[in-house]
């Protein structure tokens, strides 16, 4: 039986307010599990890059909600948030994002130092993480020295130099041509396969999604296929009994008056419940 | 992200723009080395003065002038030269202390004695195994009461006797008849000739008219401001000098606009207080401090002034620089952010920033306004003030500079938090976005 790692349930993002108001996802359910490869798909403006921020936790949903482990994380201080994407999040993005001044092993070192993590203890651990990408011999050189190929690897190896649980890559071979692209669609995947790290990769480049077990595609805010489409709807039906129930205890006056009725809200109830 | 991790970046950013950080830290140093070197000068003068008045005792001295005399000094210190007629400060006869004040203040609790200084003359003088006749700069009193002078020979001048005529002077004296020690000239006796006034008028001959009166040296005197002068007599030969100066001339003719008193300390306010009361202005030896001290104080607050509008310049160069910092660091910030760190350490990193600023600036300060400090020492040592060996002009106190450097690294943290707020503020994923 396979791990439950992320339940999305009812997801809605909207931006702006009023008459600029734009609903970037439209409720996504859906369940990933630990060590699954998901690729998220979808044309620029479908919704995916938003709904990867929701899930790497960078931003907040505004309804619904993303159970990580077990954690309700909308239940979640900004603080707590902030550790757990420390902690449990590595990522990798299309322009890289290094500081160009610096050596190659203060790049990996960041998310560790962000963490406390002891001076010795840091650089004995980002030496092990360049020496999985391949990279130790470059620890000492200046990061503007390296190719792409070798950029995009080091911040593969700064995404998994606190042990993630999970590893978000924003169109990670964007900028890359097919050769040093598939290097490190490689050591991507091997990490996935090797170290059990599950892989989210939002892209829009059909390849490299075919090679994830698992392919989402988004359109208009909405998943338009899923391989897994029979959890999503068996997370719709819970959502609506949910509802349903709500409902009933409104009338009978068990809740609160306030409406208790959208997605959001319908896991604070549950919550509750549950203590 | 440990405090250290944030002091080192902070400072690790601020060499990646070596040139912009180190200007901002120029504008910081130009103001604290202002404010550095002026309360180091502050400093030393002070304890200049404190170290001259130390020795000097005097807590018992009381310096009189007529009330009108004092308001008079006080409009010609304001500027007034010229103003609208008063009798009472105008007349001459009210700038004088009289003998009917003289009397009221000898009936005054606490007085112990009053000496009228009345203006004396000396034509010239001769010492003690010398032939030739010699003029001074002068002679001034040695009052009566605890005063004491810094001496490096002998002792101060007796003024329980009135019959013996002692004198302190300077080391100018030792020098100038070429004794090898202060010692040497202690037990000399030293003749002033003092003109009989009214006799010289009608003669023009000066031999013909002046008296001698033969006084002891008993003591060399330091040199330093009390010193200033060259020599002081005892009362008792003041008063044979004016006796002599005055010989033939009526009462009314001996002009004094000072007198000296010696007081019970502990009731020294009191006794200033009934002073005024028969229009008379005392002051003490602290007034006299206090005063000089003002002077200086006033004089080096306005400099301070100056550095601390300097500072005000600065802190507007490291908000402006650490704006400019936030915005290049956009998407390392997002990137932190992304990576976990929160908003409170990114701001401490961009505070941090400015205070490391702030720290830099004050240090260089400190260092720069040392170095000129000692040459400024050094230099005035061999020169205007080698007579005073034990004056420093700058002295620079542990306690003053590490205040200064935390003022400083305060009016930076305030600085920083603009910017600081701005950077704590930005959203991880617009950053991340930025071009």
């Amino acid at each position: 039986m396979p791990e439950n790692l992320l339940t999305v349930r009812g997801l809605h993002k909207v931006y702006g307010k009023r008459d600029s108001k734009f609903e970037a996802l439209r409720g996504i359910n859906l369940k990933i599990n630990r060590g699954e490869s998901v690729a998220i798909v979808g044309k620029s403006g479908s919704g995916k890059s938003t709904l990867m921020h929701l899930l790497a936790l960078l931003d907040r949903p505004t309804k619904g909600e993303i159970i990580l482990d077990g954690t309700n994380t909308s239940k979640l201080k900004q603080r707590d948030l902030n550790k757990l994407r420390n902690k449990e999040f590595g990522f990798v993005f299309q322009q890289f994002f290094m500081n160009a001044n610096d050596t190659v092993l203060n790049n990996v070192i960041l998310p560790l130092k962000i963490a406390g993590v002891g001076a010795k203890e840091r650089r004995r651990r980002a030496m092990h993480a360049l020496t999985i990408v391949g990279l130790e011999s470059k620890a000492k050189n200046k990061a503007s020295d390296l190719s792409g190929g070798q950029k995009q690897r080091v911040c593969i190896a700064r995404a998994i130099v606190n042990n993630p649980a999970v590893i978000f890559a924003d169109e990670p071979t964007g900028n890359l041509d097919s050769n040093t692209g598939a290097k490190v669609e490689e050591t991507l995947f091997s990490l996935n396969r090797d170290k059990d790290i599950t892989l989210i990769i939002v892209t829009h480049d059909e390849e490299l999604a075919e090679k994830c077990n698992r392919q989402i595609r988004i359109s208009d805010g909405r998943i338009e296929s899923d391989e897994d489409l029979a959890t999503e709807r068996e997370i719709e039906a819970e959502i609506a009994a949910e509802n349903e129930e709500l409902r009933k205890n409104h009338k009978t006056g068990d809740m609160d008056a306030d409406g208790l009725r959208d997605d959001a809200t319908v896991s604070h109830v549950k919550v509750k419940e549950v203590k | 992200m440990k405090a250290l991790d944030i002091i080192k970046e902070a400072n690790q950013s601020l060499l990646r723009n070596k040139l912009r950080s180190f200007l901002t830290i120029l504008a910081i140093f130009i103001g604290s080395f202002v404010i550095i070197i002026s309360t180091a000068i502050n400093a030393g003068v002070n304890d200049f003065i404190d170290k001259q008045m130390e020795s000097a005792g005097g807590e018992d001295y009381l310096e009189i002038m007529s009330t009108a005399t004092s308001d008079s000094i006080n409009s010609l210190m304001n500027g007034e030269v010229i103003k609208e007629y008063d009798k009472k400060s105008t007349n001459q006869s009210d700038l004088q202390i009289t003998d009917e004040q003289v009397e009221k203040a000898r009936k005054i609790d606490g007085l112990q004695s009053i000496d009228l200084m009345t203006q004396f003359q000396v034509e010239y003088f001769k010492l003690e195994g010398f032939d030739k006749k010699y003029s001074s700069m002068g002679f001034n009193l040695m009052p009566r009461g605890t005063l004491r002078m810094d001496l490096t020979a002998g002792r101060m001048p007796n003024n329980d006797d009135e019959t013996t005529y002692e004198i302190l002077v300077g080391q100018d004296y030792v020098k100038y008849f070429g004794f090898e020690k202060d010692e040497d000239i202690v037990g000399k006796k030293i003749t002033l000739y003092a003109p009989e006034t009214l006799k010289c008028s009608m003669t023009g001959n000066a031999d013909d008219c002046t008296k001698p009166v033969e006084l002891t040296i008993v003591g060399v005197q330091a040199p330093g401001v009390m010193a200033m002068g060259g020599a002081r007599i005892n009362v008792a030969a003041m008063n044979r000098i004016t006796d002599i100066n005055y010989a033939g001339l009526p009462n009314e003719a001996r002009v004094s606009v000072m007198a000296t008193a010696q007081v019970d300390p502990d009731r020294i306010d009191e006794i200033k207080d009934k002073l005024a009361e028969i229009g008379l202005t005392a002051m003490s030896i602290e007034d006299e401090i206090g005063q000089i001290k003002t002077f200086f104080d006033a004089m080096l607050t306005v400099l301070k002034i100056f550095g601390g509008i300097a500072l005000v310049a600065a802190s507007i160069g490291i908000i402006n620089t650490l704006l400019m910092s936030v915005q290049e660091r956009t998407r390392e910030i997002g990137l932190d952010k992304a990576l976990g760190m929160s908003n409170g350490r990114v701001f401490a990193t961009f505070a941090i920033e400015a205070i490391s600023l702030g720290f830099w600036g004050s240090l260089f300060g400190i260092i720069v306004s040392f170095l000129i400090g000692q040459a400024v020492n050094f230099v005035t040592h061999e020169t205007i003030l080698s007579s005073l060996p034990t004056f420093q002009l700058i002295i620079f106190r542990a306690v003053d500079l590490i205040s200064i450097t935390l003022i400083i690294m305060l009016i930076a943290l305030l600085a920083g938090v603009l910017p600081a707020r701005k950077a704590s503020k930005k959203d991880p994923i617009d950053s991340l976005r930025y071009e």
